[in-house]
C-alpha cells in the first residue's frame, strides 16, 4: 500500500515539470519547476549617443536630457514602441537637426535580440 | 563455455538490479526512525505560512464569505499544525487550504502572487508531512500520549514511525532542482542573457551597467547556477555527495532570498532539506544539543 501511495506519488511529481516543460502541456493542475523563466522578458538595454559641434559622438544622459527622475518611469524601457517614444522625445528635446545615435536590445525567451543599431541617426526616422 | 559466461553475467546483473530495487524501495518505504525532524519541520511549515499569508489574510482584508471562510480555514489549520494536535490531520488540512489558495484564488479567482512556486511548494509540503510521524514529537499530540502513558503506568511511546513522508519530500526536491536546471538549460540562459535580463529588470533598469567583464561574469554565474541545481538533484540525496553540496544548496538559496523576490521559497527549501538527513542522526543532534537521550526505541551503539 505504501509503495503503491509512493509510486503514485511521486509518478505525479515527475508528470507535472515532463509535461509541461517537455510536451508543452500547459495546465493548472500540472506544476513546473520554471521559476523566473518569464521575469525580465521584454526589456530593454538601451544606450544613447549625440554627436557634439565638432562632429565627434557623446554619451547622452537621457534622464538629464528630459529632466527625468533616475529613479522614475524612464527607468525601464519595456518594449519597441517605448524606446520609440523615448528616442522621438530625445529628439525634440535635442532640436532640430539632432544626431542621435540609438544601440538597444530586447530580452527574448531566445536571449538578447538587436532592436536597434546605430548604424543611422534615429532622429532622422 | 561463453553461453553460461553470459548466462552467469545476465543472473549476476539481475541479482544487482533486484538488491538496488529492494534498498530503494526500503529506503521508500519501509523505513522506520525518529520523529523529531518531521515535527521540526511541522513547525517549521506552520511559521512559513504564517510568515507568506497572516497577515494577507486578516479578517478586514476580505470579508467576503470566501474570504471569511479561507482566513478561518487558514488559522485554525496552521495553528493545530504548529501546536501539534491532530497533527497528521492538521497537515492535511493546512495543506488543503494552500492547495485552495493556489487553485481557486490564485488560477482561478486571479489573485496573485498566489499561483507562484512558493506557494505551491508550500502546500504540498504541509500534505507530504503529513505522512510521516509529525505529531510524535514537539507536540501537544505527543504530550497528550505521554500523559495518558503516565496514567495507565505504561512507558512514553516511542519518537518514531514510518518516514515515507520525508522520501517524498526528497523526491520532490530533486524534481524540482532537476526541472529548475533543465528549464535554464538552453542557449538564452547558458549566455547569461536571462540573469541579465532580469538583473535589468530588478535593479538598473534599460541602462546596463558600464562595468567591464559583467557580461562574461553573468555568463559564469548562469553555467554555475545549472551545473549547481542539477549536482542538487542528484547530489543531495546521497550523503556521499551531500556534505559538499550542503552549503552551496543553503548559499544559493540565501543569496536568492535577498537578491529576488522568492518569497517563503529559499525559507522552505532548507528547512525541507531536514529531509536529506538520517532522521535518526537529526535525533542524535538533537539529544546531544539538549543534553538529553534519543528518543525512545532508537539503538544507542
Amino acid at each position: 500500500m505504501r509503495l503503491l501511495a509512493f509510486i503514485a506519488i511521486a509518478g505525479f511529481m515527475i508528470a507535472g515539470p515532463v509535461a509541461e516543460q517537455v510536451f508543452g502541456v500547459q495546465s493548472a493542475w500540472l506544476r513546473s519547476w520554471t521559476m523566473f523563466s518569464a521575469i525580465g522578458l521584454g526589456v530593454v538595454d538601451a544606450s544613447f549617443e549625440i554627436r557634439q559641434p565638432d562632429g565627434a559622438l557623446a554619451p547622452l544622459d537621457r534622464f538629464a536630457m528630459l529632466g527625468a527622475r533616475r529613479d522614475g518611469r524612464l527607468k525601464w524601457i519595456d518594449s519597441g514602441e517605448e524606446l520609440a517614444l523615448v528616442i522621438k522625445r530625445l529628439c525634440t528635446a535635442a532640436g532640430q537637426g539632432a544626431d542621435i545615435r540609438v544601440r538597444a536590445r530586447q530580452a527574448t525567451r531566445g536571449g538578447w535580440q538587436i532592436i536597434h543599431t546605430d548604424t543611422e541617426n534615429a532622429c532622422a526616422d | 563455455m561463453p553461453a553460461q559466461t553470459d548466462a552467469a553475467a545476465d543472473w549476476s546483473g539481475w541479482r544487482l538490479a533486484h538488491a538496488m530495487a529492494a534498498r530503494f524501495v526500503h529506503w521508500a518505504v519501509d523505513t522506520e526512525g525518529s520523529s523529531r525532524s518531521s515535527a521540526l519541520i511541522r513547525i517549521g511549515l506552520a511559521m512559513l505560512f504564517w510568515s507568506r499569508w497572516a497577515g494577507e489574510l486578516l479578517l478586514y482584508m476580505d470579508q467576503s464569505p470566501a474570504g471569511l471562510f479561507l482566513a478561518a480555514n487558514f488559522f485554525v489549520a496552521t495553528t493545530l499544525l504548529f501546536v501539534g494536535y491532530q497533527s497528521r490531520v492538521a497537515a492535511v488540512w493546512t495543506g488543503a487550504v494552500g492547495l485552495a489558495m493556489y487553485h481557486y484564488f490564485g488560477f482561478q479567482l486571479g489573485r496573485e502572487p498566489w499561483t507562484h512556486h512558493h506557494t505551491y511548494l508550500l502546500a504540498v509540503s504541509a500534505l507530504l508531512i503529513a505522512l510521516t510521524p509529525c505529531g510524535a514529537s514537539y507536540s501537544l499530540d505527543r504530550y497528550l500520549a505521554v500523559m495518558r502513558a503516565e496514567r495507565m503506568g505504561l512507558p512514553p511511546p516511542a519518537e518514531r514511525g514510518n518516514l515515507l513522508g520525508l522520501r517524498l519530500i526528497v523526491v520532490q526536491l530533486s524534481v524540482l532542482y532537476f526541472f529548475a536546471a533543465f528549464d535554464k538549460s538552453g542557449y538564452a540562459f547558458s549566455s547569461g542573457a536571462r540573469i541579465e535580463a532580469i538583473f535589468l529588470w530588478y535593479y538598473a533598469g534599460s541602462d546596463y551597467p558600464a562595468i567591464p567583464g559583467l557580461a562574461w561574469l553573468a555568463t559564469l554565474v548562469s553555467l554555475a547556477v545549472v551545473a549547481l541545481e542539477y549536482s542538487l538533484a542528484f547530489g543531495l540525496p546521497f550523503r556521499a555527495t551531500r556534505r559538499y553540496l550542503l552549503l552551496p544548496g543553503l548559499a544559493f538559496h540565501a543569496i536568492i532570498y535577498v537578491t529576488l523576490p522568492v518569497y517563503t521559497f529559499s525559507a522552505t527549501m532548507v528547512l525541507l532539506y531536514l529531509a536529506y538527513f538520517d532522521a535518526d542522526a537529526v535525533d542524535r543532534v538533537i539529544a546531544r544539543l539538549q543534553g538529553i537521550g534519543p528518543t525512545a526505541g532508537e539503538e544507542t551503539s
